[in-house]
Formats: C-alpha cells, sequence, structure tokens
C-alpha cells in the first residue's frame, strides 16, 4: 500500500475531510499539523511543498510518491488505484 | 444637501503626511499632493482601520491594519476596482481647506 | 471561549466587500459557522483573522495576502474554483457548493514524482 502523508492546518475544514476521506476508506495515513509545529518545522514543511511544485495552501497529500493540493476525492481515488 | 466645511488651514497640511478631520463628526482622510488635497472616508474598506495612521507613497495609501493599498486620487482599491473608499471634493482658498460633504 | 459576537461582526464586515467581488457566505450554514469560528479565534490569538486553510510564514507581504476575506489577491484562481480557497465564500451563482473543488493554484507546476521540478515563476 502507498504511504499516505497529510500535511493539514487544525483550522482548516478541508484537511478534516481529507483526514476523514482516508479514515474511511481505512487507509493508514500520517498526519502533520502546520499550525502545531515550531517555525523551523513549518519553514521546511512550506519548503517540501513548494519545492512539490504548489503554494503554502492546505491540505497538501502525499501519495506515494504524487502529491495534491486541496480537498480532492477524485484524485485521491486515482492516485490510491493506480500502481 | 450638499455642505461646504472648512476642515483645516492648508499649511498644517505638510505633502505626503495623512491628516483626520472630523466635518460634522465624519471621519475624512486629508492628503497633501502638490497644490491639490484629497479628501477621502478615513475607514479602510476592509475592516474599518483608521487610514490616517497608514502610510503615503506617492498616490498610494496602505492601511495600516492589513495593508490594502488605495490611490488617494479616486478612493480605488488598487487590488479590485469594485472597491473604492468614499471621496469627497476639496478645495482651497485663501489658505484654508474646505470639504463638500454629498 | 464563544465567538459568537466576533462571527456575527465578522460577517456584518465581510459581506459587503464580497459583495462587490460577485462573491457571498456559502449557503452551507454548517462550513460557513466553521470557518467563521476558526477564524475568530485566529484573530483572538493573533489580532488579524487570516484565512484558516492557508500557512502564514514570517513574510509580512505573503500573510496579507491571505487575511479574510483574500479574494482581490487571487482573483483568477478563486474565480476558477468559484469559491475561495477555504469555501467561506463562493460566487454569486452557486447553490450547491459541496459540488464545487478545490484546485491547485495556476502558476504553480504538478509533479507526480516529488523534489523532481522547481516552481516556474
Amino acid at each position: 500500500m502507498k504511504k499516505v502523508t497529510i500535511y493539514a492546518l487544525s483550522t482548516c475544514l478541508w484537511c478534516r475531510k481529507t483526514k476523514k476521506f482516508f479514515e474511511d476508506k481505512k487507509v493508514p495515513f500520517e498526519t502533520v499539523d502546520y499550525d502545531k509545529q515550531d517555525e523551523s518545522r513549518q519553514t521546511e514543511m512550506l519548503a517540501e511543498m513548494k519545492e512539490s511544485g504548489y503554494s503554502g495552501a492546505f491540505p497538501f497529500t502525499r501519495i506515494g510518491n504524487a502529491c495534491v493540493q486541496g480537498y480532492d476525492p477524485v484524485e485521491f481515488e486515482r492516485l490510491l488505484e493506480k500502481r | 444637501m450638499d455642505t461646504v466645511l472648512e476642515v483645516a488651514d492648508l499649511a498644517a497640511l505638510p505633502e505626503g503626511k495623512l491628516r483626520a478631520v472630523y466635518p460634522q463628526g465624519l471621519p475624512v482622510l486629508l492628503v497633501r499632493s502638490g497644490a491639490k488635497v484629497f479628501a477621502l472616508e478615513n475607514r479602510c474598506s476592509h475592516m474599518g482601520c483608521p487610514l490616517s495612521d497608514g502610510s503615503l507613497d506617492g498616490h498610494v495609501l496602505k492601511c495600516p491594519c492589513h495593508d490594502w493599498r488605495f490611490d488617494v486620487r479616486d478612493g480605488k482599491f488598487l487590488d479590485a476596482p469594485e472597491i473604492r473608499l468614499k471621496t469627497y471634493p476639496a478645495e482651497i482658498s485663501n489658505g484654508r481647506v474646505y470639504v463638500r460633504l454629498i | 471561549m464563544s465567538f459568537e459576537t466576533r462571527k456575527k461582526a465578522l460577517r456584518f464586515l465581510f459581506g459587503p466587500t464580497v459583495d462587490k467581488l460577485g462573491y457571498k457566505f456559502t449557503p452551507n450554514e454548517e462550513d460557513a459557522d466553521f470557518l467563521l469560528e476558526q477564524e475568530a479565534a485566529i484573530e483572538a490569538e493573533t489580532g488579524i483573522p487570516y484565512c484558516p486553510c492557508q500557512a502564514r510564514s514570517k513574510d509580512r507581504a505573503a500573510n496579507m495576502r491571505m487575511v479574510c476575506p483574500c479574494i482581490p489577491f487571487h482573483r483568477g484562481h478563486y474565480d476558477a474554483m468559484r469559491r475561495c480557497w477555504c469555501g467561506l465564500f463562493v460566487h454569486k451563482d452557486v447553490t450547491d457548493p459541496d459540488g464545487l473543488r478545490q484546485l491547485p493554484e495556476p502558476g504553480w507546476r504538478k509533479l507526480e514524482v516529488g523534489g523532481a521540478g522547481r516552481h516556474p515563476r
């Protein structure tokens, strides 16, 4: 199974929906709340998002080697099924 | 009905400085630019912050709270022309500044 | 702590602004209430009602572009989605906000292999 990591904000509605999507699918995932991290970790996370071609908007989900910005169930499904 | 009120001495309005006045209790911002004076509503369209506490760069007025930028000549918000500050006609006569409240 | 009064104030402050921009509060009242609650909490903590779904950094100019309502600073992107990023505001003609998708900001390149490229701007 592909590794799933969700970068989120604790205040973000769509981050919650993203986490719920993977919970409902019973797909294990790791999640990191940006706003609960210290400044140096936040800088790292933002740099990682930008390095992957995205802005600083959440949620940011990594599924295997692919990334998705925003709550996009169709894309989540596609990437989970993709070999 | 329009009301014209004296609001300041021109000599008390240095170029590039922002000055708050309150004709009939209304919050009005005066900005001197050369031989002209512009009068605008002294409340940001965003959250009502007093623009007289902001900064001026040429004709661009920046709100002190969240950096919304307006053109003092017509009150337009630079990032969305649909939004603008109310402006009042201002005149100078005998070294005094008058604002027409409309 | 209850933010009910401040939530009403934020509605009162933002309503006329977003109306001029062609937007309205999302008709999904549950989502609107949640998002306003987050903004009021963020404002209580920082003094500024930032978007609850965007990352703040040490860059003031960048942070100011995500103060609610941030529509003027992301106009093309939000017009394409017919909603703002967090979904508090939708285009006036939207009646079913749940059918709208969050799309990445145009100009940011989508990469399927992590770390293989850079932002093109």
